[in-house]
């Protein structure tokens, strides 16, 4: 734990300000009683457990110490909420926020609209460069670095908005910083675990109630349950220009030893290519052999999103896959309304589900820290200008430890610690089955390297490289070193 | 009709013979002419020119995303040479070309098949008529979806067809390899498209006089010398205009290859406009895929060149 | 009328008949497969949905994804009804005003000789060369300065444009097709050039008028860059990118969509089947005439 916390505080600093933090996150770590109230060298499943429930907040009020409630104004905000694919709670839960911000502040005219996944990146890219963006939105934890780097991000720390930045997970920090600012706050953070079907493993002669422990497992678990089963077992992820397929490799490719850069490390520069090193080339090289040597992966890894391995595992036809907690749930939700003849199907597959934690490489267990941030927008490309207290009375609402725990209700946890110690997620670890698991493996998180070239890294040349070689058009090392070559020509400002 | 003809076989002689005139006259001697095209002028001068001239002036820029747009750095031609230079720009075209050349063939193809066999009339031949129009009326994304999932190289429909039918013992990967993939999709463009070229092909039979073929097949002619000598003549009009907004559509065709296989896999379904919008929306190089866009714009506006030529060219012959 | 079907039966394909029908047979399948599957996925529940190998008949049928999607007492049904007010009043204008537009543009084109004809007939087809996808930066600065952003007028304003070239094209034709002799006999009886233009000639084009009406409608109906890059808020949304909803990160809803795109897609097949009809025997009438 002690690892985690080097190198989550001096992660993300030029390297001249390492002796600095340095400094600080001794003192931090030494001073965590006091300026954290959840303690992190402790976390486990069990400490999880015990800290939930001990607190009581009362949003309204602590939020009203930074803006008034009579306070009159108003306030535009972008997020990507609930759609009617996703689970009732989700949707209800998300209507009470917005009632509960409405009723304390009842003179802020809301304004909010909820933009697809896929979409929210894209149409914030227009809106800037046309000077019709909102005041306030809140991106996943990938896209928030190029738009600080431009510029169009106002500073804003969890200070500004009356809480304290050592109540916010590490690797969050780091991911809202840029040159030593911090541009946003921390909303949920999120990691992915495995789920597996344990009646496949069963039948395949492999232990059903465990994942495989480590990568090189997995790929023995593959084998053995295409070999004797006939069906797909690693639901392998490789299409080009989607986000999907980082989420899955970058684990594998750090629990290996690789890494885009050197975002593993303990104290990153990010200027260090690390993508053609041998540890990367030994984690393409296990995913060649599940897809080509073995053939065990899905044939369609190459052209197939995560939606797309949903479909085979619900029907029993993939042994295994890496699933964000909400794919579960909603998992979860299908099955529950199910009828008739297929409601035994439903069942039985919901039975079988199990969830672990990912595997384990020779060097450490990596999983990406993700999650969402929430930031404010400069009022020169804010449509009709920024109401700046309006906009972080709807902060301090949105990342305070209720909402940023009820929010994150189905598929997340809270970013502000003091979340965890709240009765809601007593609540939640009480009726989600396995939340636990991915809240334990927050430690293991990685954040994508923070620079403004991160998703051209990570959503064309990693998929790109991992084509290369499942295709067999170039081998294993090509394809490292043709990938090492693009990201230094990035770095380089090609 | 046969004024018509004339008045247009003759027309851009005239024209031009007027031009080298006194051309400031002309104008304002036409003015009023000018009104009743002034709307569609405007519109299209708003909504075409100003864009128009923003890629190209990006074209000249460098966009890295570290900067803003307003503090792009001119860079001249460097983007031009940047996309004719890279090694992936050869696969790419080549594929485009495939993907065009075919599309448009089989589409053309298969549409004047169907208006042909279409032709005649008998009951329900409506209905057929608007059965087939259906995949031009279907969104082009919600197709993408269905045939991706027909195509499914796991759980396809149409791979599950052929094990049950026992043709073969496992499902049939369509998009998951880098050669079957270009023509799969390219059937699914066919799908779509092929009865636009119906209509517009029936349309132009309308326009073949029926005495002509009564002559024909008194003389004795077969069915399919009265097709190529009767017919087809008549149609080389439309046709030649089908073809060119075929090939100008399919040049520009982004949602099918992008929904399916996004360019994949490693680059085996890449075309021009994918490969644009990777580098715009994927990358942030707006300079560089504005540089490829006006490459793209000058390729079209070459090939629509030669047509409109051979389309006056054509027309002034059927007036004979 | 007999006289007419005679003519029209004996075509030229006689001997070819069997080659024609198993081109109409193969041409059903190649399109209806795919349309059927669609239909098929959109009466089964979302877990029948998902099963392999695929259930063919659904041992469940259900119309309960079509009822969420037109109910109104249902979320869902109010923004599906929404897209789909939205996306009538969008295609319906964008039609109305090309046509408004496209007309007297084409009946320029094709009865007046004026200077720099033929080059800008040339520039208006040369729209659609351009890469739409390409222009989504600058139209969105555009609608920006114009202040139509999330507007339902920066929709029209673009897909007049997408319609613009082919309209005038196939309008052109059909005026080419009309003699001048009627406007001559129009003149001769006193009336103005714009008078014989509007109350004979634009009459006589109806076919054609109708003609380009069906395609700018769907052209409309069906476009998706451009709407999802212009609109954000959620009530302006028109069907295309309102149903896309229904694929988000995590869940995808298959007989959802299905049965969403079959219903997006109701509109514009009876459309067709209406007017094609009544615009090929109008065709026909023009065609017989000479």
């Amino acid at each position: 734990m002690e690892k985690s916390h080097d190198r989550a505080f001096a992660a993300g600093w030029p390297l001249r300000r390492c002796a600095l933090a340095m400094g600080l996150a001794v003192s931090l770590t030494t001073s965590v009683a006091h300026a954290q109230s959840v303690d992190l060298s402790k976390w486990s499943t069990e400490y999880i457990r015990s800290i939930a429930g001990t607190e009581e907040v009362d949003t309204a009020a602590e939020c009203s110490k930074v803006v008034p409630l009579d306070y009159k104004g108003r306030v535009s905000v972008w997020w990507t909420g609930p759609n009617d694919a996703s689970p009732d709670i989700s949707r209800q839960v998300h209507e009470q926020f917005w009632a509960a911000f409405k009723a304390a502040y009842r003179n802020i005219a809301l304004d909010y609209q909820n933009i697809d996944y896929n979409q929210l990146i894209d149409k914030l890219r227009t809106a800037t460069l046309g000077n019709a963006a909102p005041m306030v939105v809140r991106l996943q934890i990938l896209g928030s670095v190029e738009f600080a780097s431009k510029g169009y991000f106002m500073p804003l720390k969890p200070e500004d908005v009356g809480y304290s930045s050592a109540d916010f997970w590490p690797g969050a920090m780091k991911s809202v910083r840029y040159q030593g600012v911090s541009y946003g706050i921390p909303t949920n953070n999120e990691t992915m675990g495995l789920i597996w079907n344990a009646d496949i493993f069963n039948r395949a002669g492999l232990d059903p109630e465990h994942p495989p422990a480590t990568w090189n497992d997995v790929v023995a678990y593959s084998k053995q349950i295409h070999d004797k089963l006939g069906v797909a077992g690693y639901g392998l992820v490789a299409k080009q220009n989607a986000g999907n397929t980082p989420f899955r490799f970058m684990p594998e490719l750090w629990a290996f030893g690789g890494g885009a850069l050197d975002e593993a490390s303990d104290k990153p520069t990010y200027k260090k290519v690390e993508i053609g090193n041998d540890g990367s080339k030994a984690a393409l090289q296990s995913i060649y052999d599940m897809y080509v040597r073995d053939k065990s992966a899905p044939v369609s890894a190459l052209t197939n999103t995560q939606d797309e391995n949903q479909n085979p595992f619900i029907a029993g036809r993939l042994g295994m896959m890496i699933a964000h907690p909400a794919e579960y749930a909603k998992m979860v939700d299908l099955a529950s309304k199910a009828t008739g003849a297929d409601k035994a199907v439903a069942d039985q597959v919901v039975r079988n589900m199990r969830y672990g934690l990912i595997p384990k490489g020779p060097v450490r267990r990596a999983v990406v820290f993700g999650g969402s941030n929430i930031h404010i927008i400069k009022t020169d490309y804010v449509d009709g200008g920024l109401d700046e207290k309006a906009a972080k009375a709807l902060i301090c609402f949105w990342t305070g430890p209720e909402w940023s725990t009820k929010l994150a209700w189905v598929d997340s946890n809270p970013s502000n610690l003091r979340g965890f110690k709240t009765k809601w997620m007593k609540e939640r670890l009480a009726s989600i089955k396995f939340l636990d698991v991915t809240t334990s493996m927050l430690p293991d998180g990685i954040p994508f390297p923070v620079i403004p070239e991160s998703t051209e890294i990570m959503n064309i040349i990693v998929p790109d490289m991992m084509q290369n070689v499942l295709t067999q058009k170039m081998s294993v090392s090509e394809a490292a070193d043709d990938a090492a070559k693009k990201v230094q020509g990035l770095l380089d400002g090609q | 009709m046969s004024l018509a003809i004339d008045r247009k076989a003759t027309a851009p002689a005239t024209a031009l013979q007027r031009r080298r005139g006194h051309i400031l006259q002309q104008i304002v001697e036409h003015r009023a002419d000018y009104l009743y095209i002034l709307p569609a002028m405007l519109v299209m001068l708003i909504v075409i020119a100003y864009p128009i001239y923003y890629t190209i002036e990006l074209s000249f820029f460098k966009t890295p995303p570290n900067l803003q747009m307003k503090d792009k750095i001119f860079v001249g031609f460097a983007n031009y040479a940047t996309i004719l230079s890279s090694a992936s720009f050869r696969e790419t075209t080549l594929n485009t070309l495939i993907w065009t050349l075919f599309s448009t063939g089989f589409a053309f193809v298969l549409g004047l098949a169907a208006a042909l066999a279409l032709h005649r009339e008998f009951a329900g031949r409506g209905l057929l008529r608007a059965i087939l129009l259906i995949p031009y009326v279907v969104s082009a994304v919600a197709a993408s979806y269905v045939w991706k999932w027909l195509y499914h190289s796991d759980f396809g429909v149409i791979g599950a067809l052929a094990v049950q039918f026992g043709i073969t013992d496992k499902p049939i990967n369509f998009l998951d390899n880098t050669t079957s993939v270009l023509p799969s999709l390219i059937v699914v463009n066919v799908w779509k498209e092929f009865s636009f070229a119906m209509v517009m092909l029936t349309a132009g039979l309308q326009t073949v006089p029926e005495q002509l073929l009564r002559a024909a097949r008194v003389d004795g002619a077969s069915t399919w010398q009265r097709f190529w000598h009767v017919t087809f003549p008549h149609l080389k009009g439309v046709s030649m205009v089908t073809v060119l907004l075929l090939m100008v559509a399919n040049l520009n065709a982004f949602i099918i290859p992008w929904i399916m296989t996004g360019g994949g896999p490693a680059g085996a379904s890449t075309i021009w406009i994918t490969d644009i919008y990777t580098i715009a929306f994927g990358r942030q190089r707006y300079g560089v895929a504005s540089a490829y866009a006006v490459i793209l714009f000058i390729v079209t506006m070459v090939l629509g060149y030669f047509y409109v030529k051979a389309l006056t060219r054509g027309s002034e012959g059927r007036a004979e | 009328m007999s006289d007419a079907r005679r003519r029209v039966v004996r075509q030229p394909f006689d001997g070819w008949r069997w080659a024609g029908r198993l081109t109409i047979l193969f041409l059903l399948v190649f399109t209806v497969l795919p349309m059927a599957w669609m239909v098929l996925t959109s009466i089964k529940t979302q877990f029948a949905a998902l099963q392999y190998p695929p259930q063919w008949w659904p041992t469940e049928p259900t119309l309960a994804n079509y009822w969420r999607l037109i109910n109104p007492a249902d979320s869902t049904g109010r923004e599906f009804l929404r897209y789909f007010a939205n996306s009538f009043f969008v295609s319906l204008t964008t039609t109305v005003l090309g046509v408004v537009v496209a007309v007297p543009a084409a009946y320029a084109f094709s009865r007046f000789r004026f200077p720099g004809r033929q080059m800008l007939f040339f520039a208006v087809l040369v729209r659609n060369m351009f890469p739409a996808v390409v222009f989504l930066m600058p139209l969105f600065l555009l609608m920006r300065w114009l202040g139509l952003v999330n507007t339902h007028g920066s929709l029209i304003l673009t897909y007049l444009t997408f319609g613009l070239p082919l309209s005038i094209w196939l309008l052109k034709g059909f005026f080419d097709n009309i003699p001048v002799q009627l406007e001559q006999a129009a003149r001769i009886d006193g009336a103005t050039r714009f008078q014989a233009f509007l109350l004979i000639m634009t009459p006589l084009a109806t076919p054609g008028i109708i003609a380009t009406s069906i395609f700018s409608f769907i052209g409309a109906w069906n476009e998706y860059v451009y709407a999802y890059t212009f609109l954000s808020k959620q009530d302006q949304m028109t069907l295309p990118v309102g149903i896309q909803r229904f694929f988000t990160e995590f869940a995808t809803d298959w007989p959802g969509l299905m049965a969403a795109t079959f219903l997006m897609s109701v509109p514009v097949v009876v459309l067709f089947l209406i007017l094609q009809t009544y615009f090929v025997r109008a065709l026909t009438e023009g065609a017989v005439k000479h």
